[in-house]
């Protein structure tokens, strides 16, 4: 019996502690508005033999450095290495939320998304396509209604699908370095990747290449998520670099 | 032109939003970048926050976080 860790992640109000309750049973608080979860919280489900551990995140826009809840998450995400990631979407402000997934994506976590509040995005005739954004995210998605504990057997199937298919795989990281198939967002499932256009991608890719070269920082963390942050001038992310580079 | 100058049930378009750190990072996260169109919903009974409509969703800010972001009239 394998222990599998699963970081919940995912905008505020979105509805991860719902869907954290819906798959372990238990009762986290839960309320209406945003930021009631501000650390993280824990707990687990079996599956098919298999004991899931879920990490409640606190829910941020963004993974930048600027609060508290945002480091929280994202040291998770960096340090503790989660086997996969699910990522709580409001399927009623998909492009809002969007802005999170692709953030995760480049992180190279495998992701599950689950698409939450699809009664309400359906009440306000919207339809969303599962299976193209699946297909564009390289990620399994699934729809869910978390207030009516609908969705649940199907996130655990991807859940652990996703895991097991990782592991088939060289896991951690995009190994890729801008060949013309991978310009745009790559289909292939784990290999995400955002074009930001010739002007940004001019500092990139040589930085992601620099970064990829390097043994000491490309073992610890995603050398393209590293490349958009240093770029970004991410006070955290230049740490990071500076203490892997004395260590 | 900045956001608070826009009277609510106006639109705008957003050229430039000129703030530093966590409360820039913060409405560039939450969608406020150059080119999005934002629609001014309505003013808060004891002035502050602002509601705005935009890409699909409504968000409150205060007026001196409007004051910040640089938009020309539709």
């Amino acid at each position: 019996m394998k222990e599998i860790i699963v970081a919940v992640a995912g905008q505020p109000n979105s509805g991860k502690s719902t869907i954290f309750n819906m798959l372990t049973g238990a009762r986290q608080h839960v309320a209406n508005y945003p930021g009631v979860t501000v650390e993280k919280k824990i707990g687990s489900y079996s599956y098919q033999g298999d004991t899931v551990t879920l990490v409640d995140l606190p829910g941020t826009y963004s993974l930048t450095s600027y609060s508290q809840e945002e480091r929280v998450a994202r040291d998770f995400l960096l340090h503790e290495k989660p086997a996969v990631v699910l990522d709580i979407v409001d399927a009623t402000n998909l492009e809002r939320n969007l802005y999170l997934t692709f953030q995760l994506d480049e992180m190279g976590i495998p992701l599950v998304v689950a698409l939450n509040m699809m009664d309400v995005a359906e009440g306000r005739g919207m339809k969303i396509d599962t299976y193209k954004l699946s297909e564009l995210l390289g990620a399994t998605v699934v729809s869910t209604v978390g207030k009516k504990s609908r969705g649940g057997e199907k996130l655990k199937d991807a859940i652990l699908n996703t895991y097991k298919e990782d592991g088939l795989q060289t896991g951690y990281g995009v190994a890729c370095m801008g060949c013309s198939a991978c310009l745009g967002m790559s289909r292939e499932k784990g290999s995400f990747r955002v074009d930001y256009g010739e002007e940004l991608e001019s500092i990139l890719m040589p930085l992601e290449k620099r970064l990829s070269e390097d043994p000491k920082i490309s073992a610890r963390y995603p050398a393209r998520w590293l490349a958009v942050k240093l770029m970004e001038n991410d006070s955290e992310a230049r740490r990071l670099v500076q203490k892997v580079e004395e260590s | 032109m900045t956001l608070n100058d826009i009277k609510p049930g106006c639109e705008c378009r957003i050229v430039d939003v000129n703030l530093d750190g966590a409360t820039g990072q913060r409405l560039m996260d939450m969608g406020f970048m150059p080119g999005t169109k934002v629609k001014i919903v309505r003013n808060a009974p004891l002035v502050d926050p602002v509601e705005f409509l935009l890409r699909g969703y409504h968000v409150g800010i205060r007026h001196h976080e409007a004051k910040g972001v640089e938009v020309e009239e539709l």
